[in-house]
């Protein structure tokens, strides 16, 4: 019905005007998460890309930011899909890829906090000595 | 209840100063197409939803927008971090420094303060619903116009996230107005 083209080069391309049919999607026509999460978008049928001529990476500096990277990326798929499966609750694959991109992202988030602090205050790693949950870095600091 | 993910969305990591895109990009926290205005239009409506689909969707929606005033805030935040007073001045925003000194404050990018006035409701689904789509149209052109506004890709990497958002939460919107009209269509 829609068949996913890539118009990068076009700025004025208002496809998200036209008729899309996200009834049509099918899990295995999605980005992967990292694909996604740079691009802000799980489903390419639904990408418009503005000024960019290409999403743009995303450089982490360290190992912390790179593990993040892509807990964040994980993370990303599950918000996205979950959008989608609040209107189409019957989609049994789609269900399958939410749990999948779950688990990945739970684990990763459970080996991140074990390194670098908790990012949920009811984790594990929160039991700790002194009080972990204070320590830097917040998320809106980069120094 | 929410619970606090110690995490942004979408990282930010800004490494130049750039007050002139700060002083602009302050409306999409506190201004009327702001991520402010959106979360809590949303989470607001989202009592007197019909049915399941709706509340999920602007539960969760409304929540992602918070996440989005993080992302917005942050980006503020890392673009004046470090500025003169006499820097703060020659961008215009010394007004901002009288007031506030180096706190964020929500307003749009004229410097008039957020308003829960802007957000909209109307005790009928499909116009909240049509409100919340015109909502992320007008956000989503004005990511556009705040993409305009620079090169730096540190500033665009999250505008160009933010503003594919609104396209997505748009459509999913779009969807469900259409899946309520549909069901209007088969009761009358």
């Amino acid at each position: 019905m829609y068949s996913y083209q890539n118009k990068n080069v076009n700025y004025y391309n208002n496809n998200f005007n036209q008729p899309l049919y996200t009834e049509d999607a099918s899990s295995s026509k999605l980005y992967d998460p990292y694909q996604g999460f740079i691009r802000g978008n799980m489903f390419p049928n639904l990408y418009n890309a503005y000024k960019l001529s290409q999403p743009l990476d995303i450089k982490p500096m360290n190992e912390q930011e790179q593990l993040l990277m892509f807990l964040d990326a994980l993370s990303f798929a599950t918000i996205d899909i979950n959008l989608y499966l609040d209107l189409y609750q019957n989609d049994q694959d789609m269900i399958a890829l939410f749990n999948q991109y779950r688990i990945e992202a739970n684990r990763l988030r459970t080996e991140y906090e074990k390194k670098y602090g908790p990012i949920l205050v009811d984790s594990d790693a929160s039991n700790t000595y002194p009080w972990a949950w204070d320590n830097r870095p917040w998320p809106w600091e980069n120094k | 209840m929410w619970i606090y993910k110690k995490k942004l969305e979408y990282p930010v990591n800004i490494k130049n100063k750039d007050l002139r895109m700060a002083k602009y990009l302050v409306t999409q926290y506190g201004g009327p197409a702001g991520e402010l205005s959106a979360a809590w239009q949303y989470l607001n409506q989202r009592y007197t939803m019909p049915d399941e689909k709706g509340k999920a969707l602007l539960t969760d929606i409304g929540t992602e927008e918070l996440a989005h005033v993080e992302i917005i805030s942050t980006m503020i935040y890392q673009l004046t971090d470090g500025a003169t007073i006499e820097e703060m001045e020659a961008a215009g925003l010394g007004s901002n420094y009288a007031q506030f000194g180096m706190d964020l404050f929500p307003s749009d990018s004229f410097g008039n303060p957020f308003t829960m006035a802007y957000i909209k409701t109307a005790g009928d689904p499909i116009a909240n619903i049509e409100s919340d789509m015109a909502a992320e149209q007008r956000a989503r052109a004005t990511y556009e116009h705040l993409m305009d506004l620079t090169n730096d890709p540190d500033i665009l990497g999250p505008l160009s996230f933010l503003r594919q958002r609104e396209i997505i939460h748009y459509q999913r919107f779009k969807e469900l107005r259409n899946y309520y009209l549909d069901m209007q269509t088969k009761n009358s």
